[in-house]
């Protein structure tokens, strides 16, 4: 999918450490270390993939472990090998088992 | 009847019918109690069953419409469709679709398919697509399937 058309994302490889603040239009997909904050259309943390900041997206897929901030509009994916810790925003939620969970949830439209 | 009943007398035709009648209810009836007999005792023979298979106990159920207060303690397994307001200690408990729970609940397995609020200490947690969950939760496992409705504190032990 994204070896197509990849423009408007932003890949992130294993052994990079990346720090800022990051607008991507598309995909994200993170292997390596982020530090800051990282807004996407859809964002996918791969199993060796860590953000340390605040993480906003449509879609966002953990596998590996994302810490402080994480908020979903559409839909968030705990894999079973994710690590989640912080204040975490979604609307719809789905955590494989296995998948460690640490911290406040919320639901972004509780009475739909 | 039957000493009476000749076929030479004249009204024997109608007794005859009347006897027939009877007769056939008799049978029905008979064929009733036959099956009730039949069905209690295929009840008996799998309740026996469920005694006897080591490890699966008897569930306790609190049933739809059955309201709760107070506290509960189990050592095996607790299904809840109805309301428990209250506080709650059984080895495994599921909340069923129609199921309420609000107060403390402590347990090693436990699955949410209902509304749950409160403050929840288990091992492993199964949250179903229906699920309406808010509270402190802490957990050892989880696993959150598509659409459930959770908020408030984890904490994974």
């Amino acid at each position: 999918m994204a070896e197509v058309n990849q423009q408007g994302c932003l890949f992130v490889g294993e052994g990079v450490v990346l720090k800022g603040n990051f607008e991507v239009p598309d995909i994200a997909s993170i292997s390596g270390v982020v530090e800051g904050e990282l807004t996407a259309k859809q964002i996918i943390i791969e199993a060796t993939g860590v953000v340390n900041g605040k993480l906003s997206g449509e879609s966002i897929d953990i596998r590996g472990e994302a810490n402080e901030f994480v908020s979903s509009t559409r839909s968030l994916i705990i894999r079973s090998t994710g690590k989640v810790t912080g204040s975490i925003h979604y609307s719809e939620i789905e955590i494989e088992k296995g998948g460690h969970l640490h911290g406040d949830l919320n639901n972004l439209n509780p009475h739909s | 009847m039957s000493i009476f009943s000749k076929n030479s007398t004249p009204n024997n035709g109608e007794d005859k019918i009347a006897d027939e009648q009877l007769d056939g209810y008799a049978q029905s009836s008979s064929t009733e109690e036959e099956i009730i007999a039949a069905t209690s005792s295929y009840e008996q023979v799998s309740r026996a069953e469920t005694v006897n298979r080591p490890g699966i106990a008897k569930p306790s159920i609190i049933s739809e419409g059955f309201i709760f207060e107070g506290t509960i303690t189990s050592d095996g397994i607790l299904n809840i469709a109805g309301t428990v307001r209250g506080k709650i200690t059984a080895k495994s408990v599921l909340i069923d679709a129609s199921g309420h729970v609000d107060g403390e609940l402590n347990s090693d397995q436990l699955v949410i398919k209902g509304h749950l609020k409160g403050e929840v200490n288990c091992e492993d947690l199964n949250v179903g697509p229906l699920a309406h969950v808010d509270g402190t939760i802490s957990y050892k496992y989880i696993h959150i399937q598509r659409g459930g409705k959770v908020s408030g504190k984890f904490i994974k032990n």
